[in-house]
């Protein structure tokens, strides 16, 4: 018996020390800074000219969803964070829930740079109080024009033509797919009017979904490349990514003008964060138009939102301007409505 | 403790004490977690993501409406089917490897692919399928089709993968049970009047059953979790069980519901796990009359506990 004892003794002083290391994450610190950003969303070159100006070194965690990264920051487990990048919807979940802290401007003077566009659309926040854009972009449709060579709809319309069925897919996501249908409509993609959602759902089960092959946010850009998929609903950095630039000729990327959902990703200093003064020099580096110009260089993005860093960029050739998404509609967080279009997206995904 | 033991008990002792180590792993990492989850299918879903503390049947509720309904049948049936293919390549595979002279190099060639990534192996059968790839432009250059055929992002396309992945599974199990059968017993049975296919379906079969439910098992509970499979070779409609309990934590914020949803995986499952663990125990304690009967379902009741 007594050797029981003493081996469920190790063993749970063993456990113990475990989950103490595992939770002691070193985070204060006076050079250090920890970001909890997207999945492949912060250059490498500027993490090293960041540390080599200030000498703080960034430690970045990622995430693939929105959803994930609210979990694990509900659940604690994000405490030790200093500056965290939600999209535009889960910026004002974070801010209700007062998660994050308010900002310094003194210490954020390139703000002046963030396009009046964005800060506009920001409604959510106004004045930057409590957050600073990332980057503001949208999703679209792109189209290979060696397989789709004859006259199309540039509208959501596309989807209903038969030419190209079995050759098109949606992204899987139903805010995307649904504020598309809405717009299409001329509806806002933030209604919670049930005739309208239902006359979307509709025009989504009838006359797109037959055509489509399949709900897709995962490979799309891939079987796009291989000349598999012809018209994609889609982020431009996802397809253009996966494409020689040979290729990029053969693309025709575009935001339908009924408008579509766009998206701002913002940085925010959750309440708790250790290192606030180094997270506001990064977010104030980050808006410097020569290190943002790099930052949209990296991923081919337009300048929706610095005005300042078009000229310092190498590439000149944008998939959109924030002249195209006049029209497009923030995901506004929806609450407890959000399940008048869950119901609808059972039926659309699972059921016809 | 100055007198020794008696051995039987000093044994049982050790025994306990061996077995702590998998019983804590076992608790923190799959009971803990297990309980976890059937709290949360009875609890009220937070609107953020979570859970309140509140107690609701309002997850099962939900689980009751036809589009879940049509997934949970489609679930069934392409697992069903899967298993069902899996098992029949299975027997004849583990059996030519019974008999085979290569038995490790078989063994070895069934074990490589493992090695590889699972995602990099559904992406190989991607790039074979696709209506741009390598099969249908053999196809075309052979001049049997004209243009490429829709052989992926269809069920048809996610049954084929998921036999793919999951035939290992059947196979090592077959294979052990078929090794260990004595095959004079098929000769004999021939002796005695019957035909080739008869002495398989009669003598072997029978002997080889804890083999097949084994295969069985190990194929359908994987198969009926399928998630990547069905969201990277299925089409618009061949969503499966696995793929709405992730649509529900990871896009719809409702955690009670893909709780639910993972309580009907883990209850097959145990169906599964319990019907094989009868089938073990009914050949155990079935007829004990020659010595080479016994001798074998001695050893079948040995591969029975092990298994567990």
């Amino acid at each position: 018996m007594k050797h029981i004892r003493l081996f469920l003794i190790v063993l749970l002083v063993g456990l113990l020390c475990f989950t103490l290391i595992s939770c002691n994450r070193s985070s204060k610190s006076a050079d250090k800074l920890y970001l909890y950003n997207w999945t492949y969303y912060t250059p490498d070159e500027l993490v090293a000219k960041f540390k080599k100006e200030t000498g703080i070194e960034i430690i970045i965690d990622n995430f693939a969803s929105n959803e994930e990264m609210f979990a694990k920051v509900m659940a604690g487990g994000a405490e030790g964070y200093d500056i965290i990048f939600p999209s535009s919807d889960y910026t004002s979940i974070m801010i209700n829930h007062d998660l994050v802290q308010e900002l310094d401007h003194s210490l954020l003077p390139n703000l002046k740079y963030i396009s009046p566009t964005v800060v506009e659309k920001a409604d959510y926040d106004p004045g930057l109080k409590y957050h600073v854009p990332y980057f503001m972009g949208s999703s679209g449709i792109a189209v290979n024009t060696s397989r789709v060579p004859f006259e199309y709809e540039r509208t959501w319309a596309i989807f209903a033509d038969q030419r190209m069925a079995g050759r098109m897919t949606f992204l899987d996501d139903m805010r995307e797919v649904m504020g598309a249908a809405l717009k299409h409509l001329g509806y806002s993609g933030n209604t919670t009017d049930e005739r309208e959602l239902d006359e979307a759902t509709a025009l989504i089960i009838d006359e797109w979904k037959p055509n489509i092959v399949k709900f897709d946010s995962e490979s799309f850009g891939k079987a796009f490349s291989r000349g598999e998929f012809w018209v994609v609903h889609s982020y431009p950095e996802n397809v253009f990514a996966e494409l020689p630039e040979e290729m990029w000729e053969n693309v025709d990327f575009f935001i339908p003008p009924e408008g579509g959902m766009m998206y701002i990703d913002n940085m925010v200093i959750p309440k708790g964060a250790k290192n606030v003064e180094n997270a506001h020099k990064f977010m104030n580096f980050i808006h410097d138009p020569k290190n943002y110009a790099v930052f949209l260089d990296e991923f081919d993005f337009p300048p929706t939102t610095n005005t300042g860093a078009e000229k310092y960029m190498e590439n000149d050739a944008f998939f959109f301007t924030d002249k195209d998404l006049v029209n497009s509609d923030l995901n506004d967080d929806l609450g407890e409505h959000l399940d008048l279009y869950n119901a609808r997206w059972q039926k659309i995904r699972y059921e016809h | 403790m100055k007198k020794a033991m008696r051995p039987a008990k000093r044994e049982q002792l050790l025994g306990t004490l061996y077995s702590f180590p998998m019983g804590i792993w076992f608790t923190v990492f799959f009971t803990v977690p297990l309980a976890i989850i059937i709290l949360y299918s009875f609890m009220k879903r937070g609107l953020y993501g979570g859970v309140e503390k509140a107690f609701t049947l309002e997850a099962y509720r939900q689980m009751i409406n036809p589009s879940f309904a049509k997934v949970l049948v489609r679930t069934l049936w392409i697992s069903m089917l899967s298993t069902i293919l899996c098992v029949l390549i299975a027997i004849p595979v583990g059996y030519a490897m019974a008999k085979s002279r290569h038995q490790t190099l078989l063994l070895f060639l069934i074990i490589i692919p493992f090695w590889t990534n699972s995602l990099i192996r559904i992406y190989a059968w991607i790039s074979i399928l696709s209506t741009e790839g390598f099969l249908n432009s053999l196809l075309i250059r052979l001049g049997i089709v004209k243009e490429g055929l829709h052989l992926i992002y269809n069920n048809g396309s996610v049954i084929l993968v998921l036999v793919y992945m999951y035939l290992p599974f059947a196979i090592l199990p077959l294979f052990t049970t078929i090794d260990k059968f004595d095959f004079f017993l098929l000769d004999a049975a021939r002796d005695l009047g019957a035909t080739k296919l008869e002495s398989i379906v009669k003598v072997m079969f029978p002997n080889i059953k804890s083999g097949l439910s084994t295969a069985f098992i190990f194929t359908f509970i994987p198969i009926f979790g399928a998630y990547t499979v069905p969201l990277l070779v299925g089409g618009k409609d061949s969503t499966m069980i696995g793929n709405i309990i992730v649509d529900q934590v990871s896009k719809t914020r409702n955690w009670p519901l893909a709780s639910a949803f993972s309580m009907i995986l883990t209850l097959v499952s145990l169906i599964g796990v319990f019907w094989m663990l009868a089938s073990a125990q009914k050949e155990a304690t079935g007829k004990k009359q020659n010595t080479l009967q016994a001798y074998e379902q001695k050893v079948k009741a040995h591969h029975g506990r092990s298994r567990r």
